[in-house]
C-alpha cells in the first residue's frame, strides 16, 4: 500500500491518471487484467506451439508403401561406451552409404536414422520406440552393452520390429523372435582362446572379471568351457572398472601362480589390467575380450611389455585368411572404403554393423516385405550370407549364425595385430 | 608372493588410489573454502587439463610447456565461466549454485566431447623411473610425484590462506559475503580468484594423475565422486583433512578388497563411510570450529 | 468468478493436459504417451525430493536408491515368484517404508553436507548390492520379461490406458503432497527447514516428522519404481546410479524447489527436452548444458516460479 502511495508521487510514471491511490490502483488492476489475460494467451499459444513441435514434428511416415526403408540405429555415441558406438555408427553408415551408391534394394534406398542411447538402457528404450512410432523403422541395429540390448529386444519383441544387435547378449530365439546377433556368441570367444591355451599347455588361469554383465558373462562361461579344455580356474577377483589401480586383485592371484589371467572386459579397463600386470612383473599371457579389435585399444596398450590376447571376428586381420574364405574379399574391400573415408581400417564393431546392414538389405530383397513377421522368416532362411564376421547360417533355433570357426585368436606386436591361433 | 608381499602390495595399490582421491579431495576443499561451494565442475577442469596436457604432447611439445600452457588454458577457463556464469548467481541459495555447476560440468562435457571425440589418450609418467619394488611389491613411481605435489599444494595453500592478505580477505568472503563486503572486499573478484584457483588446481590434478589413468571426455566423474567421499571423511574444515581422507578412503578400498571381497568392496566401503558419518559428523580430522 | 484463476488453475491445466495429448498426436501416439509416461514416474520421484529437500531441508544425493528398490522388488516378485503386480507394487512399498524409517533414524540427524554424502553412499550401496548378488537380481545384465501392470486381472498393457493410469497416479501424488503441506504437519516441517533448533524449542518433535517425511518420500520413489519396471518390461542398475539422483536434484531446482508444481514442470522439461536437441546429434550433450545453464541463470526461480510472475503480479 506503502509502496502505492511512493509511486504516485513520480509523474513521469503515471499519465493522466488521478493521484487518489484507490482510483489509481484501480486503474491499474484493470490493465493489468488485461495484459494478464493477454500474456495467458500468448503463453498457452507458446506451449501448444513447442509441444507440437517437439512431439509432433513432421517426420518419416511410418511403414508406407513407398519410400525407403528404413533402418534404426541405437548406439552409445555419449556415455561410458561412446568410444565404441562411434566405431559401430561409422561402420553401418558407409554401408548403407555403399548399398544405396549400388543402387538400394530394388531401387529403393536404405535410410539409416540414428539416435543416441547415451550408454543407458531406458534411453535405449526410448528410441527404439521413437524410431519404431516415429520414424517408421523396418529394422534396428545397434546396442553396445547386454543391459541396452535387453531394453532394446524388450521393445522389438513388443513391436513384432526385428533388432540386429551386436553384443555380448545371447539370442534365445524362443524368447527373443525378433532379435538376431551379429556378435560371435560369447561362448566362441571364450573357447577358441581356451584351444590356445590347451595347445600351449597353459592350464590354470586365473580369472579377474569386472564388475558388471561383461564379467558375469566371461566367468560364467570360462568356468563352463574350461573342463573341456583341461583347464583349471585357479581363482576369481573382481573389480570396478572405474577403478584406477588393480594390483591388489593381481597380487591376489599372483600367488595361485596361474599360466594365463582371463579378463572379460573392454578397452580403458583392459588396458589398466595390461597396465598393472606389468608393474608386478606379470609377463604371462592376458586374454581379454573380442570387443578390444579395434585401433584404439592399440593405442590404449603401447609400450605395454605383456602379452595380450584378443579373440577377433575375421574382420580385424583380412590378409591372414586364406584366398579360398569367401569372406576375405569383402573385408578387404569395405576395409578399404572405410579406410578411404575415416582414416583407419574397419574393426570388429564395424563388422558386426555392416553385416547388419548387409542382411537386411539382403532379406528386404528376398522377402520384398517391411513386415517384421516375414522378415524375421527371412533371415532364419539365409544359409550361406557372406559377412565380415564370417559366413552366415541362420535359423530358427540359431539367431548369431556364426561358428566357432569364425574367430581367431590375435595378439599385439610392435603395435600391430598378429595372428595367434586360427 | 608371500604373505607379507601381498599385504604391501595392497598397502601400494592402496597408496595408488588414495594419492589420486586425496589431491582431488584438496581441490575440492579449496575450492568450498574460498567459495563455500561444492563446485561438480572440478571433474571437468581436471579432465580438460589432462586432455589439452595429452594433446600437446602429441604435437610433440616439451613435458613443461605443455603442463604450463594447459595449466593457463584452465585457469583462464575456470575465470571465464565465473565471469560470465557464476558472477550473476552470487546471492542465490546455494542449492541454485550447485546445481548451476553441474549444468556447467555437462556443457563443459559436451564441448570436451566435440573437440577431443570419444577416444581415450594416454598419457606417459612423467619421469621414466622405475616402479619402486619392495618385498616383491610395486609402487609406480608417478605416485610420489603425485604426493609430492599434493604435499606442495596443501604449503602453498597454507601459506596462502593463512598467512596473505588475499588469503584472509577471500576466507572472509567465504564465511560472510555480506560483512566481507562491507569491509571494503571486492566480493566478485574474491569469487573469480576463487574460481581460478579452482581451475588452477583441477588442472594440475588431471595432469599428474593422468599418466596412472587414461583420459577421456568422461573421465571426469570418477575422481569427482571419490573426492567427495574423501572429503567427507576427512571433514570439510581441514585442507589436510581432506588429504587424509583420500589415502584413508583408497587403503580402505585395496583392504577390503584383498582381506574382505572384490565383489561387495564398494558395498563395504560405503557402509564404512556411512558408519563413520553418523558417528564422528563432522569427519575424522575436523577441527572443532 | 475470476476467469484469469481459472484459467491458471494449474490442476485443471494439468489434467485438461494429460487427457488431451494422446489424441493430439494420434499416429504416433504409442510413442508420445511413452515419454509422457516417463514423464509422469519422474515427477513422482522430484515431487517426493521437493517434499524432502524443499519442504524439510534434507538434501537427498540418493534419491534414486528406493527408486531401484521398488522397481527390482516388483520385477523379482512377478517374474520370478508370480506375484500380481499390484501385491509386488506393495511389497515393495512396504519394503520401503520399513528400511527407510531403519536407516532415516541415524542418517536424518546429519547436517546438509555430510546427508548429502550419506545418502550418494547409500545409493552406491545399493546399486553394489543390487549387481552383487547377481543370483537373485539378474546382476548388472537386468531383469527381463517384467509383466505388464494389472490390478485384479485388469491388464493394462495397452499404452493409452497404462497412460491414464499412472498420470492418475501422479495427480493423486499431487494432491496428497499439496495436502501434506498445508497441513499442521506440514507447517512442523517448513519449521525444521528454517531452524531446527529453534522448531525443537517449540516442541516439535524433529526426528519423528524427518523420519515420517522421509519414509513417505521413499514409498512413493518405491511406487515410481514399480510403475517403471512394469512400463519398459526391462530393468538394469545403470539408469538407477547416482547419475540418475543427480538428474533429479536438476530437475527439482529447474522446476522450482518448495512448490510441489514446480517438479512436475522440472521433471517433464528435462524429458521431454532431449526430444528437441536430439537433432543437434553429437552437440547434443554441449545444447543440454547450455540450456539448462541459461535456464538456471535467467529463470532463478525455477520455470514454475517464473511462469507464477508471468501470470501473477503481488496484489497491491
Amino acid at each position: 500500500m506503502l509502496l502505492r502511495l511512493l509511486d504516485t508521487k513520480i509523474p513521469k510514471k503515471t499519465k493522466k491518471i488521478p493521484y487518489s491511490s484507490l482510483t489509481y490502483c484501480e486503474n491499474k488492476k484493470k490493465k493489468k487484467g488485461g495484459t494478464i489475460m493477454k500474456r495467458l494467451v500468448c503463453l498457452y499459444s507458446l506451449t501448444a506451439f513447442l509441444v507440437l513441435c517437439i512431439l509432433g514434428a513432421p517426420s518419416y511416415s511410418q511403414k508406407t508403401a513407398k519410400g525407403p526403408y528404413v533402418i534404426g540405429g541405437i548406439f552409445p555415441l555419449t556415455g561410458y561406451l561412446s568410444w565404441l558406438g562411434e566405431y559401430k555408427k561409422k561402420g553401418s553408415e558407409l554401408k548403407a552409404e555403399l548399398i544405396n551408391e549400388a543402387g538400394g534394394v530394388d531401387r529403393t534406398p536404405l535410410k539409416l536414422v540414428v539416435y543416441d542411447d547415451q550408454s543407458s538402457p531406458e534411453q535405449a528404450a526410448k528410441i527404439a520406440q521413437r524410431l519404431i512410432s516415429k520414424d517408421g523403422a523396418v529394422f534396428l541395429i545397434g546396442t553396445a552393452s547386454v543391459p541396452i540390448s535387453g531394453a532394446v529386444a524388450s521393445i522389438a519383441n513388443k513391436e513384432k520390429v526385428p533388432a540386429i544387435i551386436g553384443s555380448g547378449y545371447e539370442v534365445d530365439p524362443k524368447k527373443d523372435k525378433y532379435v538376431f546377433n551379429t556378435a560371435h556368441k560369447t561362448d566362441f570367444a571364450i573357447a577358441r582362446p581356451f584351444e590356445y591355451f590347451k595347445k600351449s599347455g597353459m592350464t590354470k588361469v586365473a580369472l579377474l572379471m569386472p564388475i558388471g554383465s561383461l564379467g558375469e558373462l566371461g566367468s560364467r562361461l570360462a568356468r563352463k568351457y574350461a573342463p573341456s579344455y583341461g583347464i583349471t580356474i585357479v581363482g576369481e577377483e573382481k573389480f570396478d572398472i572405474k577403478a584406477p589401480d588393480v594390483t591388489a586383485q593381481l597380487a591376489k592371484l599372483k600367488t595361485l601362480n596361474p599360466s594365463a589371467i582371463f579378463s572379460f572386459c573392454t578397452g580403458e579397463p583392459a588396458a589398466l589390467v595390461a597396465r598393472n600386470m606389468a608393474q608386478l612383473g606379470m609377463k604371462i599371457p592376458l586374454l581379454v575380450s573380442h570387443g578390444n579389435a579395434n585401433p584404439g585399444f592399440l593405442r590404449l596398450i603401447k609400450d605395454i611389455d605383456v602379452p595380450i590376447l584378443v579373440p577377433s571376428g575375421r574382420a580385424t586381420l583380412p590378409n591372414e585368411l586364406p584366398d579360398s574364405d569367401p569372406c576375405k574379399k569383402v573385408i578387404i574391400e569395405f576395409s578399404k572404403r572405410h579406410e578411404q573415408k575415416y582414416g583407419e581400417p574397419a574393426n570388429y564393431y564395424s563388422a558386426e554393423m555392416v553385416d547388419a546392414v548387409a542382411i537386411i538389405a539382403e532379406v528386404i530383397k528376398r522377402t520384398g516385405s517391411r513386415e517384421g513377421e516375414k522378415l524375421v522368416k527371412g533371415i532364419e532362411n539365409l544359409k550361406n550370407f557372406v559377412g565380415m564376421q564370417g559366413v552366415y547360417k541362420f535359423s530358427e533355433d540359431d539367431h548369431h549364425g556364426t561358428a566357432l570357426e569364425d574367430m581367431m585368436v590375435l595378439t599385439i606386436k610392435d603395435g600391430k595385430w598378429r595372428l595367434l591361433h586360427r | 608372493m608371500s604373505d607379507f608381499s601381498y599385504l604391501v602390495q595392497f598397502f601400494f595399490s592402496g597408496l595408488t588410489s588414495g594419492s589420486i582421491y586425496a589431491l582431488i579431495a584438496v581441490s575440492l576443499v579449496i575450492v568450498y573454502r574460498a567459495s563455500q561451494l561444492i563446485c561438480f565442475s572440478q571433474g571437468e577442469f581436471y579432465v580438460f587439463g589432462a586432455l589439452i596436457m595429452a594433446s600437446l604432447l602429441m604435437k610433440g611439445i616439451p613435458l613443461l610447456a605443455a603442463f604450463l600452457l594447459s595449466l593457463l588454458s584452465s585457469v583462464i577457463m575456470a575465470g571465464f565461466i565465473q565471469y560470465i556464469v557464476i558472477r550473476r548467481l552470487l546471492k542465490k541459495p546455494i542449492g541454485m549454485l550447485i546445481v548451476m555447476t553441474i549444468a556447467i560440468s555437462l556443457a563443459l562435457r559436451g564441448f570436451a566431447l566435440l573437440i577431443w571425440g570419444r577416444e581415450s589418450y594416454v598419457v606417459r609418467p612423467f619421469f621414466q623411473v622405475a616402479p619402486l619394488s619392495f618385498v616383491g611389491a610395486t609402487l609406480p613411481s608417478q605416485v610420489f610425484l603425485i604426493m609430492g605435489v599434493t604435499a606442495l599444494v596443501l604449503l602453498c595453500l597454507w601459506l596462502f590462506f593463512e598467512k596473505t592478505l588475499i588469503g584472509l580477505a577471500m576466507r572472509a568472503c567465504a564465511e560472510n559475503p555480506d560483512a566481507a563486503s562491507l569491509m571494503g572486499i571486492n566480493v566478485h573478484r574474491m569469487s573469480l580468484f576463487a574460481w581460478m584457483w579452482g581451475g588452477a588446481i583441477g588442472a594440475i590434478s588431471g595432469m599428474v594423475v593422468a599418466p596412472l589413468l587414461f583420459t577421456q571426455y568422461t573421465s571426469g566423474i570418477m575422481p569427482m565422486v571419490k573426492g567427495f567421499i574423501a572429503m567427507s571423511i576427512g571433514g570439510l574444515t581441514g585442507i589436510s583433512g581432506a588429504a587424509l581422507g583420500g589415502f584413508l578412503l583408497g587403503l580402505t578400498e585395496a583392504f577390503t578388497i584383498g582381506l574382505v571381497s572384490s565383489r561387495f568392496s564398494d558395498a563395504i566401503v560405503f557402509t564404512i563411510l556411512i558408519i563413520v558419518l553418523i558417528f564422528k559428523p563432522s569427519g575424522l580430522f575436523a577441527r572443532s570450529q | 468468478m475470476n476467469i484469469r484463476r481459472i484459467l491458471t488453475n494449474p490442476y485443471l491445466i494439468l489434467c485438461l493436459s494429460v487427457l488431451i495429448a494422446p489424441f493430439v498426436f494420434a499416429d504416433k501416439s504409442a510413442y508420445v504417451t511413452g515419454v509422457l509416461i516417463f514423464c509422469a514416474i519422474y515427477t513422482i520421484l522430484t515431487i517426493g525430493l521437493d517434499l524432502l529437500m524443499g519442504y524439510t531441508g534434507q538434501i537427498s544425493v540418493g534419491h534414486a536408491s528406493f527408486f531401484a528398490i521398488g522397481a527390482y522388488v516388483s520385477a523379482i516378485l512377478t517374474t520370478r515368484y508370480g506375484l500380481s503386480p499390484l501385491g509386488a507394487m506393495a511389497s515393495g512399498m512396504v519394503l520401503s517404508g520399513i528400511l527407510s524409517w531403519a536407516i532415516g533414524r541415524p542418517v536424518l540427524a546429519l547436517k546438509e553436507y555430510y546427508l548429502a554424502m550419506a545418502t550418494l553412499a547409500f545409493n552406491e550401496i545399493v546399486i553394489s548390492l543390487i549387481i552383487g548378488l547377481e543370483g537373485l537380481t539378474g546382476g548388472a545384465s537386468g531383469i527381463r520379461d517384467i509383466p505388464p501392470f494389472a490390478i485384479f486381472g485388469v491388464s493394462f498393457k495397452h499404452h493409452l490406458l497404462y497412460y491414464y493410469l499412472v498420470w492418475l497416479i501422479t495427480i493423486f501424488v499431487i494432491v496428497l503432497s499439496r495436502a501434506i503441506v498445508n497441513s499442521p504437519a506440514g507447517r512442523a516441517l517448513s519449521a525444521i527447514h528454517g531452524d531446527e533448533i529453534g522448531a525443537r524449542a517449540f516442541g516439535i518433535d524433529c526426528t519423528k516428522y524427518k523420519t515420517g517425511i522421509f519414509v513417505i518420500v521413499n514409498v512413493l520413489a518405491s511406487l515410481a519404481g514399480s510403475l517403471y519396471a512394469h512400463f519398459i518390461g526391462f530393468i538394469a542398475p545403470d539408469d538407477f546410479q547416482v547419475g540418475t539422483s543427480v538428474s533429479l536434484l536438476v530437475m527439482l531446482y529447474l522446476g522450482g524447489i518448495g512448490t510441489i508444481w514446480g517438479p512436475v514442470i522440472g521433471a517433464c522439461f528435462l524429458k521431454i527436452l532431449p526430444e528437441i536437441t536430439y537433432h543437434f546429434q553429437d552437440y547434443e550433450l554441449l545444447v543440454n548444458g547450455l540450456i539448462l545453464v541459461f535456464v538456471l541463470i535467467f529463470l532463478p526461480e525455477g520455470l514454475y516460479g517464473t511462469l507464477k510472475k508471468i501470470t501473477k503480479r503481488a496484489e497491491g
